[in-house]
């Protein structure tokens, strides 16, 4: 009796995801190139191609580990978590977790942060392009009102904080890095940004780390401010998030 | 003669295109690569107005027992509304099962009851867009002892009870009849009038305990026994606008070109060879 069509791809899909399937091998016509070898190849076709997904997505990741042993921790991470739809470019959210609990993690205790840090400049060059705030929006704005301003982030802007240097690492990691090690003293407070044609990050001072997190919150400019360490100055910092297109026009 | 052949509009490529302006049939995109906005997207929106677009879609999964994911549909339907394509396609394969997504054109079997499903979600995707979409016969790498049907049987019954076009990929009849030791001559027996577009690509010749199997990769040019099966197809069926792919290891543009401006050549001489004998 064939298998039902529900059966047949049920059987496939675990097939796919490592499980041995006598009953789909039995659907399968065999001759000179065994059943076993033929569903082999959309096997290899599925982990493959998603590995390849994930190091378009995780590049520094790839770079600081290899391609060989990429493949293998994108190889578990497929295995354990597939994609739920169809857009590779929103695939791999939980990668960055997969790599804290991952064995690579005890070696390279930044890998986990790297692969946040790769992410989020993912989801910012995804993120829509308009709906910044640019100075000229605040013209007819009198100065007074300023500082009891909301503004949220523009889509696409993240904070990504870590007790590594991850703006040195990322970049000994690019391409064209000269060789060399990187001092892994001191951490980072990156902040991710969609640009005209690209996403990127720039570094913040721990002022601005909690003048950025009290706006997230929901917080005016002037309470943001306060929650800032003495030396920041509100006008420097305001000026220069409008500047990077950080901020999302206010409705 | 304008150019029939077109190419796929490829991420290292895009800023040679929008400055160059090359002349091409059209320009072909991925659907799912461009569902979550991008730079890219708004280049593509910016050529839109000097060529023609084909949005080849790869993760709908018209075989899915399951049916239809609505809420990509959804996503599908918005970038069709946005870019106004020539044409929508996707593959005579399935993708997803269970809530997971494969990123793989898996095979069917041709069967009754798989017709049945095929059917009922294409014509779920033609409504849902509001327009006819082309099917595409896709690489197979196996068969099943089950399938009642040939492929090109099973395509023909498909388009006669949902009205959607079909897609021809001239390498994947190549591929296919390789692998599960068909006549790629079947496929010329397919209802012509349906066919809204030709694709040709490379393929990879590949070891599997020791016999040669055929990878539809994307990654090389088309292949001499290809290019023959080509001028077989537009002979039976005419001219079509006609792709190339190349989606791995992708070549410098003027190659991609060169490959098109072959195909060009070839539609061009069937077109001399049926005027003369009519």
């Amino acid at each position: 009796m064939p298998l039902a069509l529900r059966d047949l791809q049920a059987a496939f899909a675990a097939h796919l995801l490592g499980a041995d399937r006598a009953d789909l091998t039995a659907e399968v016509f065999g001759d000179t190139i065994p059943a076993s070898a033929r569903l082999r190849v959309y096997r290899h076709h599925v982990f493959e191609s998603l590995g390849a997904a994930l190091a378009a997505t995780f590049p520094t990741v790839q770079a600081l580990v290899g391609a060989d042993f990429f493949r293998g921790l994108a190889r578990a991470f497929v295995g354990q978590s597939p994609p739920d739809q169809p857009v590779l470019a929103e695939y791999g959210a939980g990668f960055p977790a997969f790599i804290a609990g991952h064995d690579a993690a005890r070696e390279l205790p930044y890998l986990a942060d790297v692969g946040r840090l790769d992410w989020a400049l993912n989801l910012a060059f995804h993120a829509p392009a308009g709906g910044r705030l640019a100075a000229t929006d605040l013209a007819a704005l009198s100065a007074d009102r300023l500082p009891s301003l909301r503004l949220a982030l523009a889509p696409g802007t993240a904070l990504i904080s870590s007790p590594y240097p991850l703006d040195r690492i990322w970049a000994a990691s690019q391409p064209d890095a000269p060789a060399g090690t990187v001092d892994l003293d001191g951490g980072a407070h990156l902040l991710v940004l969609r640009r005209p044609d690209d996403a990127a990050f720039v570094a913040l001072s721990a002022g601005e780390v909690a003048f950025v997190t009290g706006l997230a919150d929901g917080l005016s400019l002037e309470e943001a401010a306060c929650r800032a360490d003495s030396g920041f100055n509100l006008s420097v910092a305001f000026a220069r998030l409008l500047g990077l297109g950080a901020l999302a026009a206010s409705q | 003669m304008d150019p029939v052949a077109g190419i796929g509009l490829r991420a290292p490529h895009l800023a040679e295109i929008a400055r160059e302006r090359p002349a091409t049939g059209f320009l072909e995109i991925h659907a799912e690569n461009h569902l979550a906005g991008s730079p890219a997207l708004q280049a593509v929106e910016r050529l839109r107005a000097d060529y023609a677009l084909s949005i080849h879609a790869v993760g709908l999964s018209l075989g899915s027992v399951d049916g239809l994911d609505e809420a990509h549909l959804a996503r599908v339907a918005a970038l069709v509304r946005r870019l106004e394509p020539a044409l929508v396609s996707d593959h005579l394969s399935w993708s997803s099962f269970g809530g997971r997504y494969f990123n793989d054109l898996l095979p069917l079997p041709y069967t009754e009851e798989a017709l049945g499903v095929v059917v009922r979600n294409v014509q779920r995707l033609q409504e849902r867009l509001g327009r006819q979409v082309s099917i595409e016969n896709p690489s197979c790498y196996l068969g099943y002892a089950q399938s009642a049907l040939s492929e090109p049987e099973f395509l023909a019954e498909v388009v006669s009870r949902s009205g959607c076009g079909l897609l021809l990929d001239v390498n994947n009849i190549a591929v296919t009849a390789h692998n599960l030791r068909l006549d790629a001559r079947d496929w010329l027996g397919l209802p012509g009038e349906a066919i809204t577009q030709y694709h040709l690509a490379g393929h990879a010749v590949n070891d599997a305990d020791g016999e040669t199997i055929l990878i539809d990769d994307h990654g090389s040019r088309v292949s001499d026994g290809v290019w023959t099966l080509f001028a077989d197809v537009v002979q039976r069926f005419g001219r079509r606008p006609t792709l190339i792919e190349w989606d791995t290891d992708v070549p410098q543009l003027a190659m991609l070109l060169d490959e098109a401006a072959r195909a060009d050549r070839l539609i061009a001489a069937e077109d001399r060879n049926a005027a003369r004998a009519a």
